[in-house]
C-alpha cells in the first residue's frame, strides 16, 4: 500500500513540477513508436511516405492520445487552477483602474470591520487573560430605591466586602479590587501610573503563577493593616527595572505606602480590570489603611471597591442572586444600625445580582461600549455598501467582457471553467482587499481604537487570531458575494445573441440587478448620513452643555503628600504658601482649594436637615470645600445670596452654600436661604457617642454644577468654606487662568514642586483633560458616522454613475433616433438624469424609513438629540439628490452629444 | 477494424501489458508488436490506447520506466515490471482464468 502511495506521489510530483520535461518525454516516446512502426512497414516494401501515413493511421490521433495520457497524470485540475490564476493576475494587471477600485473599496470595507471587530471583541466578548472558570466568575451589581427610582451601583465599601465574605454561601470566592492612578517611586523617579489594589484571593480565580518571587498571601491581608508589599506588573518590571531579578526585597513607594517588592506578575496579567493595565499590584488592606487610616475597615462612607465573585460549581445564577441579595440586605441593615438610622430595608429594597465580567454587558455599560456596538453595525453597513459597489464594478466590466466570454464559450470553453475563472478573479480581489484592509486596520485603525477603547488599553488589537480569522472570512465573503453576480451572468449568457449583437445585448435582469444595487446603496447611505448628522449635533450639544463651571479655563493641581506627615499648622502653612505661589504666577486669575475635583474625586458626607428625615432618598450630595475665591475661580454662578468671604472663619457663623437643584430637592416650594443643614463630617466610631454636628445656615444658592458626569440626575453639590471644614482639605487646587491651560500647567508644576517637603509630589493637569473622556464616545460616534457616511455617499454616487453611464452607452442609438424624431437635447438630458434620481428617490425613501425604525435605540446613546429630526432628514434627502444629479449629469451630457446621423447609420 | 481481428474486452489491456513485460523490459512499440504476434495477429491493440495504459500502470507502481537505447541505437523509453506488478499480474491472471473457465462452462451448457 505504501509502495503504491509513494509511487503515486512521486509520479504526480514529477508531473506537476517537471511538467515541461514530462511533456517532452511523451512527445519523444510517441515519436519513437511512430518511427518503429514506419520502419517496419517500409521494410515490408511501402514507400517512406506511405509507411509514415499508415503508421499514423494505425496509431490514431496523436493529440487525443496525449490528452488521454495527461488525464492519467491526475494533475489537470491543479494545472487549470494555476493557469486560471495566472490568467487572472494578467487580466487584473491589464485593467489597473478596475483592480485598484475594487481592492481599495474592499480594503476600506474589510479594514473598518477588522478594526471594529477587534474593539467590540475586546469590550464585550473576549474573556480576560488567564481567567479560569470564566462562566462562573462575575462582577456584582447592586441596586436600591432612591427617591422612587432604582439606583444601580457596583462600587462598595470595605465593610460591605467583609459582610459579603462572611455571609455569602453560594460563592467560593468573594474578592475586592480597584484600579487607580497613583504616584510610584520617590523623588526624581516619581511617575504616575495605574495601580491595582486587590484582595489576595483575586489570584485564586486566575491561572497566573508569578514570573518571579511570590504573589500575595493571606498574611498580606491580615487585620488590621495587612502587609506592605507589592508585586510588579511584568511590563513595568521590564521597563523600569530592566527585568533584574534582584528587584525582590527592594522598597518601592506606592502612593502613600512604602512597600517591599515580593514578586513579578506573569506577562499579560491585568486581572479583570478592563480600563488601564496596572503597573503595580498592592494588597487592598495595606493600601486602604495607608490612604485612609484605620477608619477604612468600619466606615460605610467610602465606596471605592468593585467586587469579583465566583459561584460554586452547580449553583445557578438565580440562586446566586438570591444569596447575594440576602447578604446585601443584612449588610444594609448593619450600616443603618451603625449610622443610627432607622431600618429602611423594606422600603429601599436593596438587591444584588451577578453580571458579566465585561462591564460593557452589564447594566452600567459605559457609553463607549454602547457606541462601539452602533459603530459595529455601521461597519457592517459599510461592508455591504462596499460589496454592492464591487459587484457594480464587476457588472460594468462584464459589459466589456461579454463578447470575449461569448467568444470563449463558442470556442468550447466550458461554462464551468468560465465560472471558475470568475470565482478565481473574485477571490484574488477579495484576498488582496483583505490584506490591504489589515494594513489599513493596523495604521488608521489605531485612531479608532484610541477613540473607543479605554485609555492605556493595548493598541495592538489586530494581532490576535480571532481578528485575523474574521478578516479572512470577510475577504472570502466579499469575494463570494461579488462573484455570485458575475457567475450567474456567465451561466445565463446567450452565446449567439451576444455574438450577433456585437456585445450590446444587455439582459434585462442584469439591469434590474444593477438598479437594485444602486437603490440599496442609496438607502444605506441615507441611514449612515442621518446617523452622522444626529451624532454631530449630539456631540455639539454635549460640548455646548454648561457644566456649571468653566472647565476650559481651569487647571487642577494636586499635591500628593505620600506619607510625609505634617501637623495641622504645618499643613495649613504649606497650603497657604502654595496658594500664594500659584497666585503669583503670571496668567493666573484666581485660585482655590477644593475638597472634590469635578470628574476626578468626590467627597460625600451624611446630611441631617431638620424636618427632612428622608434626606438620603432625595438625591446624592457631593461635598465641596473651597477658599473664599472658590466661586470666582471656578465660574460657578451664585444665583441667590452670597458665596464665600474671608470672614467665613473657623470660629465664625457656620455657613453653607447649596446648589439650586439641592435647594429644590430638599426644600421644595420653600426658600432655601436661612435654612439649617448639619453636615456629618466626622466618620462614626463604633461604640462612641455621636456628637451632633453644628447647624450651618444656608447663605447662598449656586447654579448646579456637574461633578461626576455631564448630566447628573439627582446628584447635587453643597459648598463649605475650607476653614469651617474640620477634617481639613488635602492640598489640591483649582486654578483659573486666561492663558493656555497646558502651558500654565507646566509652569505651575515647576513653581510648586520646589516648595514640597520629602517625597511629596505635585501633579498638574488641565481640568478639560479630566472631562474629555465624557465627550469621547459622542465624538467617536460623530467622527466615525461622518467618515463612514461620506464614504458610503461617494460609493453610492460612483455606483449610480457607472449604472447611468452604462445605460447611456446601451441606448446611444435610441437617443439618436429620439433626437432625429425631434426630441431636444434637454429632453434627452432629463430622461437620463431622471432615471438616476428616480432610483435614488426609492433608495432614500427606504433609507429614511429604516432610519426611523432604528431611531429609538439610537437616541439612547445621543445627548439631548432626537434621531428623527425632520431637518436632518430633509438635509440628507436633499444632499443625496444633489449627489445623484451630479453623478448622472456627466453621462447625461454624453447622451445629448449623440449624433443622430451616426446613430441611424449604425442601425 | 477488420472482421477477423478481436477487440479487447474492457480492462484486459492492463493484464496483457503486464504479462508481456513479465518476460522482460521493452518499449511501447515492442509491447504492441509482441501482443500482435503472440496472439497470432488475432488481438489488435489500438496503438494509441497503449500509452495512457502504460502511464496509468506506471503511476500505480506496477511498472517502472527508464530511458535506454533501442536496437537501432535510438533513445527509447523502456518499461519493466515491478514486484508489485508481478503480484498484480498473478491476481489478475487468476481471476481471468476463472472467468474464462466459467464462461466456457456456461457456453457448454446443454
Amino acid at each position: 500500500v505504501f509502495d503504491r502511495l509513494w509511487s503515486e506521489l512521486r509520479y504526480r510530483w514529477r508531473a506537476l513540477v517537471r511538467r515541461d520535461t514530462v511533456e517532452l518525454e511523451l512527445d519523444d516516446e510517441l515519436q519513437f513508436h511512430l518511427e518503429q512502426e514506419a520502419r517496419k512497414l517500409e521494410a515490408k516494401g511501402l514507400s517512406r511516405e506511405a509507411a509514415w501515413r499508415a503508421a499514423r493511421v494505425a496509431f490514431g490521433a496523436t493529440e487525443a492520445v496525449k490528452d488521454d495520457t495527461r488525464d492519467v497524470r491526475g494533475v489537470v485540475g491543479l494545472e487549470q487552477t494555476w493557469s486560471d490564476f495566472s490568467h487572472t493576475l494578467r487580466s487584473l494587471l491589464a485593467h489597473r483602474a478596475f483592480t485598484v477600485g475594487v481592492v481599495a473599496t474592499l480594503a476600506l470595507g474589510i479594514g473598518v470591520n477588522a478594526t471594529v471587530f477587534g474593539i467590540v471583541d475586546r469590550l464585550l466578548v473576549r474573556s480576560p487573560e488567564r481567567l479560569r472558570d470564566v462562566d462562573r466568575v462575575h462582577r456584582v451589581h447592586l441596586s436600591w430605591t432612591q427617591d422612587g427610582q432604582r439606583r444601580s451601583e457596583r462600587h462598595v465599601q470595605f465593610p460591605r466586602l467583609t459582610d459579603f465574605q462572611r455571609d455569602l454561601r453560594h460563592f467560593d470566592l468573594v474578592a475586592g479590587f480597584q484600579v487607580r492612578t497613583a504616584a510610584i517611586g520617590r523623588g526624581e523617579d516619581t511617575r504616575e501610573a495605574p495601580i491595582a489594589i486587590i484582595t489576595p484571593n483575586v489570584l485564586d480565580a486566575f491561572d497566573a503563577p508569578p514570573t518571579l518571587g511570590r504573589w500575595f498571601t493571606a498574611a498580606d491581608e491580615a487585620a488590621p493593616d495587612g502587609g506592605r508589599v507589592a508585586v510588579l506588573a511584568h511590563g513595568f518590571w521590564l521597563t523600569r527595572y530592566g527585568g533584574r531579578p534582584e528587584v525582590l526585597g527592594e522598597t518601592l513607594q506606592v502612593d502613600r505606602m512604602d512597600a517591599t517588592i515580593v514578586g513579578v506578575a506573569p506577562p499579560g496579567f491585568t486581572g479583570i480590570i478592563e480600563s488601564r493595565a496596572p503597573a503595580v499590584f498592592v494588597p487592598l488592606r495595606a493600601f486602604a489603611s495607608a490612604a485612609r487610616g484605620p477608619a477604612f475597615a468600619t466606615s460605610y462612607n467610602w465606596s471605592w471597591l468593585e467586587l469579583m465573585v465566583r459561584r460554586r460549581a452547580g449553583v445557578t445564577e438565580e440562586a446566586a442572586n438570591a444569596d447575594l441579595t440576602q447578604a446585601f440586605r443584612r449588610s444594609w441593615a448593619a450600616e443603618s444600625a451603625l449610622r443610627g438610622d432607622r431600618d429602611d430595608v423594606a422600603e429601599r429594597d436593596p438587591s444584588a445580582r451577578v453580571g458579566s465580567v465585561h462591564l460593557g454587558r452589564g447594566p452600567d455599560a459605559r457609553l463607549d461600549a454602547r457606541v462601539a456596538l452602533w459603530i459595529a453595525g455601521v461597519a457592517v453597513v459599510v461592508f455591504l455598501v462596499a460589496c454592492a459597489n464591487v459587484a457594480n464594478l464587476f457588472l460594468a466590466r462584464a459589459v466589456h467582457r461579454q463578447r470575449d466570454m461569448a467568444m470563449r464559450l463558442a470556442l468550447g470553453v466550458g461554462r464551468g471553467r468560465l465560472a471558475r475563472q470568475l470565482l478565481m478573479e473574485s477571490l484574488t480581489l477579495g484576498v488582496a482587499g483583505g490584506m490591504c484592509g489589515v494594513l489599513l486596520a493596523w495604521t488608521a485603525g489605531s485612531a479608532l481604537r484610541v477613540m473607543l477603547l479605554p485609555e492605556g488599553a493595548s493598541a495592538a488589537v489586530v494581532t490576535d487570531v480571532r481578528t485575523w480569522l474574521v478578516t479572512f472570512a470577510l475577504s472570502l465573503a466579499a469575494g463570494a458575494l461579488t462573484v455570485v453576480v458575475p457567475a450567474t451572468l456567465a451561466g445565463r449568457l446567450d452565446v449567439t445573441a451576444v455574438l450577433k449583437s456585437g456585445g450590446r445585448g444587455a439582459t434585462r435582469p442584469r439591469r434590474r440587478l444593477q438598479a437594485g444595487l444602486v437603490v440599496a446603496q442609496a438607502a444605506l447611505s441615507a441611514v449612515l448620513l442621518v446617523g452622522a448628522a444626529v451624532f454631530v449635533l449630539s456631540a455639539e450639544r454635549a460640548q455646548a452643555h454648561r457644566l456649571g463651571l468653566d472647565v476650559e479655563r481651569l487647571v487642577y493641581a494636586e499635591v500628593n503628600m505620600r506619607g510625609t506627615r505634617l501637623d495641622e499648622a504645618g499643613a495649613a502653612t504649606l497650603a497657604a504658601t502654595i496658594e500664594d505661589a500659584v497666585r503669583a504666577e503670571p496668567g493666573v486669575a484666581a485660585v482655590t482649594m477644593a475638597a472634590s475635583v469635578p470628574f476626578w474625586t468626590n467627597e460625600a458626607r451624611g446630611l441631617i436637615v431638620p424636618g427632612v428625615p428622608d434626606i438620603r432618598e432625595r438625591g446624592r450630595f457631593t461635598l465641596q470645600a473651597g477658599s473664599p475665591d472658590y466661586f470666582a475661580a471656578t465660574g460657578t454662578r451664585i444665583l441667590r445670596g452670597r458665596g464665600f468671604t474671608p470672614g467665613d472663619v473657623a470660629g465664625g457663623l457656620p455657613i453653607i452654600v447649596v446648589s439650586d437643584g439641592m435647594a429644590r430637592a430638599v426644600w421644595p416650594g420653600r426658600e432655601a436661604l436661612g435654612q439649617c443643614v448639619r453636615v456629618d463630617t466626622m466618620p462614626p466610631v463604633p461604640g462612641a457617642t455621636r456628637l451632633e454636628p453644628p447647624c450651618r445656615t444656608v447663605v447662598g444658592v449656586a447654579e448646579e454644577s456637574a461633578m461626576t458626569r455631564l448630566e447628573p440626575t439627582r446628584e447635587f453639590t453643597y459648598y463649605l468654606p475650607v476653614p469651617q471644614f474640620p477634617e481639613g482639605v488635602s492640598p489640591q487646587f483649582l486654578v483659573r487662568t486666561d492663558l493656555d491651560t497646558t502651558a500654565i500647567a507646566g509652569a505651575l508644576r515647576e513653581r510648586i514642586q520646589p516648595l514640597l517637603p520629602g517625597a511629596a509630589y505635585v501633579n498638574v493637569v488641565p481640568l478639560a483633560d479630566l472631562v474629555a473622556p465624557q465627550y469621547r464616545a459622542w465624538q467617536a460616534g460623530a467622527t466615525v458616522f461622518t467618515a463612514f457616511g461620506a464614504l458610503a455617499l461617494v460609493l453610492a454616487a460612483l455606483g449610480l454613475h457607472s449604472l447611468v453611464a452604462y445605460e447611456v452607452a446601451q441606448r446611444e442609438q435610441e437617443f439618436g433616433v429620439r433626437v432625429a424624431l425631434g426630441a431636444t437635447r434637454r429632453d434627452v438630458l432629463t430622461l437620463v438624469v431622471s432615471r438616476g434620481t428616480r432610483l435614488v428617490a426609492i433608495g432614500v425613501g427606504a433609507g429614511l424609513a429604516l432610519a426611523v425604525a432604528v431611531a429609538r435605540p439610537l437616541e439612547s446613546v445621543l445627548f439631548h438629540q432626537s434621531a428623527r429630526d425632520p431637518l436632518v432628514f430633509a438635509t440628507v434627502a436633499t444632499s443625496l439628490f444633489l449627489a445623484a444629479i451630479v453623478a448622472a449629469l456627466a453621462p447625461g451630457l454624453r447622451a445629448t452629444r449623440v449624433d443622430p446621423a451616426e446613430a441611424l447609420r449604425a442601425e | 477494424m477488420p472482421p477477423d481481428k478481436l477487440g479487447l474486452p474492457q480492462g484486459t489491456l492492463d493484464l496483457l501489458i503486464l504479462k508481456a513485460l513479465s518476460l522482460g523490459p521493452m518499449h511501447g512499440w515492442a509491447i504492441s508488436e509482441r501482443l500482435h504476434q503472440v496472439s497470432k495477429e488475432a488481438v489488435q491493440v489500438p496503438q494509441g490506447s497503449l500509452y495512457p495504459a502504460l502511464h496509468r500502470l506506471e503511476r500505480q507502481g506496477w511498472i517502472d520506466a527508464s530511458w535506454g537505447a533501442s536496437d537501432n541505437n535510438r533513445k527509447a523509453k523502456y518499461y519493466a515490471i515491478t514486484r508489485a506488478g508481478r503480484r498484480q499480474l498473478d491476481t489478475e491472471a487468476e481471476s481471468w482464468r476463472r472467468l474464462a473457465a466459467a464462461v466456457q462452462q456456461i457456453l457448454a451448457m446443454r
